[in-house]
C-alpha cells in the first residue's frame, strides 16, 4: 500500500503542478483580463513624447525526447518541463530613440535539466537620426537571415528552431582538436561515435539560436531595399556564454551583414555574410604555437527567402559555412531548410519544415572524411489561437543522421500566454 | 380633365401633406451627450526586429461611442444596407475605429496603405481572418450575422484595433467626437437606451417613447 501511495506520489510529483499551471494560465489568459493588464502596462505621457510598454511571455513547454537528445536540448531524461516567463521592455522616446530589453526567467537559454535562472538576454537603444539610418547598440539579435524576425513563441509557427540554428558540429570553442581523428570523435561520425554524449555542451552550430552577441549596428531601408551592418563581440556559432561584453571583449571581432530587397509585399529576399573568430579564449593554450584564436573564423554566406499571401506564409534559408580549424584546414558545411505556414482556419494553423545539414569533408591522414554526420530532419506543428492572448502548439519532428539506423523522434508542446 | 377629378386629387394632395405634417409632429427624438474617454494617443513603437524606423506618433482616431435603442426590434431583411459598410486600413489604423452596423451587413476591410495588412478577430461573436492583402487587392467581404461587439486587429501591425458593434436594433448612432448624439424616427413604447463606449462600458437608462416628444438624455462618465 505505502509503495503504491509512493509510485502514486511520484507519478503526480511532476504532472499535477504542471497541470495547475496550465489552468492557471488559461483562466488568466482571458483576453479582456489580458487587454486590462496589457494597458495597465503601458506608460505615455500626453505629448506622446515618451511610450513605454511592459509585456511578456509565459511558456509551459513539454518535450518527448528520444535520447540522446537532439540539437540545443540538454536533458537526460525522456521528458523534459520547460516553463519560461519573458518580459519585454520597449521604450520611445520621441521619433528618433527607441530602447528595448528582454529578460527571461527558464531552466536555460536552451531547454535543460538545470534549476532556475535568470538572465538579461537582449538590451540595445537604437538611434533613427533619418528614416534610413538606425544605429543601434546593445546586446541584440544578429541582423543574418530572417528567421529572427519570428523567433518568439508567439511568432515561431514551431516550438523549435530551423536546424541551421540549432544543430552541433563535432568542432568546440574551448579547445582546438590535435588531429582530424578529434573531429571526427567530438562530431560521434560513424566508427568514432564512442556513444558517450557528455561532450554535448562543447560543441557548437553553425548559428547558435538568433546570437544574441554583443555590439554595434547600422541599419535601414532605401526605398525598397534593405541594409544592416553589425560588429559583434562574438561569431554566429558561439555559445550564449559568449555574447555577455563581461565575458567576450571586442579583441576579435565579428563582421555581420544582410542586404534583403522587396521586390513587393509579398516577396523578401536577403543576403548574409558573417566572418569572425568562433573560438573562445579558453582555447587559446590548445592552438599550434604562434597561432591566436583570432586566426580561425567561422566564415557564412547565406541566403534567404519569404514569401506571403492570402493564408500562406513561406520561408527558406541557405547557409554555406566554413570554419577554419586548428591543425586541419577548412571544414564545410551546408545547411538549409523550407517552412511553410497555412491558416486551416482563424484559429488554427499548421506548418511544415524540411531541414537538412550536409557536410564537407577534411583530410584524416591519406584520404578526405565527411566531418559531421549528414543529418535531414522533418517537423510538423500544429497551433490554435484560443484568444488573442493564449495560444498552444503541437510539435512532431522526425529526422535522421548520418549512417544511424536509429531514427529521432521530438514530441513538443507549448502554451503561451502573452501580455 | 374635368373639374371632378380636379378636386379629387386636390382633396388626396391634400391629405398627403396633413399626414405628412402630422407624421413630423409625431416624430420621437432623443438627444443628449455621451461623456467620452479622454483622446489617447497612438502608442507607436519600433519594431524590435526591423530596420525600418518609422513610429506613427499620430493620434488615433477620436473616441467615440454608439448610443441605440434596445427593444423587440426585428430588422427586416430590407433594413440591412444592400451595398457593404467599409472599414479600411489607413495610415497603419483602423478607419474607422469603431463603426456599428445592422446584424446581416457586410462589412469590406480595403487596404489604402502600401503595405500588407492581415485583418482577423477572435471574437466569439464573429471569428474571421482575411490573410494578408495588398493595396490593390480587393479584400474579402465579412457578413456579420450574430450581435455583440467584435474586436478587430491586424496580425501584422500589433497596435492596429477597431470594433464593429453588431446591433439588432435599427435605431442606433454613433457620437461625434464631443459625445453629441441624435436619435430620430424612433417609435413609441418602452426601450432601454445604451451607450457603448468601449469593452465592458455599456452605459444605460430605460426610457418611456411617447409620439412627438423629444427626450433628453445624458450619459456621464462612469
Amino acid at each position: 500500500m505505502r509503495r503504491n501511495s509512493a509510485i502514486f506520489v511520484r507519478l503526480f510529483r511532476w504532472p499535477a503542478p504542471i497541470l495547475a499551471l496550465i489552468l492557471t494560465s488559461c483562466v488568466i489568459a482571458r483576453a479582456d483580463s489580458i487587454e486590462k493588464i496589457h494597458d495597465a502596462l503601458s506608460v505615455s505621457d500626453p505629448q506622446n513624447r515618451f511610450n513605454l510598454q511592459f509585456s511578456g511571455l509565459v511558456d509551459l513547454e513539454g518535450y518527448f525526447i528520444d535520447q540522446p537528445t537532439a540539437a540545443l536540448i540538454f536533458s537526460e531524461r525522456n521528458f523534459l518541463f520547460n516553463p519560461r516567463l519573458t518580459l519585454f521592455v520597449d521604450a520611445q522616446i520621441g521619433t528618433k530613440i527607441y530602447v528595448f530589453a528582454q529578460t527571461r526567467v527558464d531552466r536555460g537559454f536552451d531547454p535543460s535539466d538545470d534549476g532556475a535562472q535568470i538572465r538579461l538576454d537582449e538590451y540595445f537603444v537604437r538611434y533613427s537620426p533619418a528614416k534610413t539610418v538606425n544605429v543601434q547598440i546593445g546586446q541584440f539579435a544578429t541582423v543574418v537571415g530572417n528567421w529572427v524576425s519570428r523567433h518568439d513563441s508567439w511568432q515561431n509557427p514551431f516550438i523549435n528552431a530551423p536546424l541551421p540554428y540549432e544543430n552541433l558540429t563535432g568542432l568546440w570553442d574551448t579547445g582546438a582538436p590535435d588531429d582530424a581523428d578529434d573531429v571526427l570523435e567530438w562530431g560521434h561520425v560513424g566508427e568514432y561515435d564512442n556513444g558517450d554524449y557528455s561532450d554535448k555542451y562543447a560543441r557548437i552550430p553553425i548559428i547558435w539560436g538568433p546570437s544574441y552577441a554583443s555590439g554595434i549596428a547600422v541599419s535601414g531601408s532605401v526605398g525598397r531595399f534593405d541594409y544592416a551592418a553589425e560588429m559583434k563581440n562574438a561569431a554566429l556559432a558561439s555559445r550564449p556564454d559568449s555574447w555577455s561584453i563581461t565575458q567576450t571583449g571586442f579583441e576579435y571581432p565579428t563582421f555581420n551583414s544582410r542586404v534583403g530587397f522587396r521586390p513587393n509585399e509579398m516577396w523578401n529576399v536577403g543576403f548574409s555574410t558573417s566572418a569572425g573568430p568562433y573560438l573562445v579564449s579558453e582555447a587559446a593554450p590548445s592552438l599550434p604555437v604562434g597561432r591566436n584564436i583570432g586566426d580561425y573564423r567561422e566564415f557564412v554566406l547565406a541566403q534567404d527567402l519569404a514569401f506571403a499571401w492570402h493564408h500562406v506564409q513561406l520561408w527558406a534559408e541557405f547557409f554555406e559555412t566554413r570554419f577554419q580549424v586548428p591543425r586541419i584546414g577548412n571544414a564545410d558545411v551546408f545547411s538549409y531548410y523550407f517552412e511553410a505556414k497555412y491558416k486551416i482556419t482563424p484559429q488554427l494553423f499548421g506548418a511544415l519544415r524540411w531541414n537538412q545539414q550536409i557536410f564537407g569533408t577534411i583530410r584524416d591522414e591519406d584520404e578526405r572524411t565527411k566531418w559531421g554526420n549528414d543529418i535531414w530532419r522533418i517537423d510538423a506543428a500544429l497551433g490554435y489561437r484560443f484568444t488573442d492572448y493564449l495560444q498552444g502548439k503541437v510539435q512532431y519532428s522526425f529526422s535522421h543522421q548520418g549512417s544511424s539506423p536509429e531514427a529521432g523522434h521530438l514530441v513538443g508542446v507549448q502554451l503561451t500566454v502573452k501580455f | 380633365m374635368s373639374g371632378r377629378a380636379v378636386r379629387c386629387a386636390s382633396s388626396i394632395l391634400i391629405l398627403a401633406l396633413g399626414l405628412a405634417a402630422g407624421s413630423a409632429r409625431a416624430q420621437v427624438v432623443i438627444e443628449g451627450t455621451v461623456t467620452l474617454p479622454k483622446p489617447s494617443f497612438d502608442r507607436g513603437l519600433n519594431q524590435r526586429y526591423s530596420t525600418t524606423s518609422d513610429v506613427a506618433m499620430a493620434p488615433t482616431n477620436p473616441p467615440a461611442a454608439v448610443v441605440y435603442l434596445e427593444g423587440d426590434f426585428r430588422p427586416k431583411p430590407t433594413d440591412v444596407p444592400k451595398s457593404p459598410a467599409q472599414v479600411a486600413q489607413k495610415n497603419i489604423a483602423f478607419a474607422p475605429d469603431l463603426l456599428p452596423v445592422l446584424v446581416g451587413t457586410a462589412v469590406e476591410f480595403p487596404n489604402m496603405d502600401d503595405t500588407y495588412h492581415n485583418v482577423f478577430s477572435y471574437s466569439k461573436t464573429k471569428r474571421f481572418d482575411l490573410g494578408r492583402y495588398r493595396k490593390d487587392e480587393k479584400s474579402t467581404t465579412v457578413v456579420f450575422d450574430k450581435p455583440g461587439a467584435v474586436t478587430i486587429h491586424c496580425e501584422i501591425h500589433e497596435r492596429m484595433r477597431g470594433t464593429i458593434l453588431v446591433l439588432e436594433t435599427p435605431h442606433f448612432q454613433k457620437t461625434d467626437t464631443a459625445g453629441r448624439y441624435r436619435l430620430e424616427h424612433l417609435p413609441a413604447g418602452n426601450y432601454v437606451l445604451k451607450a457603448w463606449v468601449a469593452g465592458d462600458d455599456i452605459r444605460q437608462r430605460p426610457v418611456e417613447l411617447k409620439t412627438g416628444m423629444t427626450l433628453h438624455v445624458d450619459f456621464p462618465a462612469r
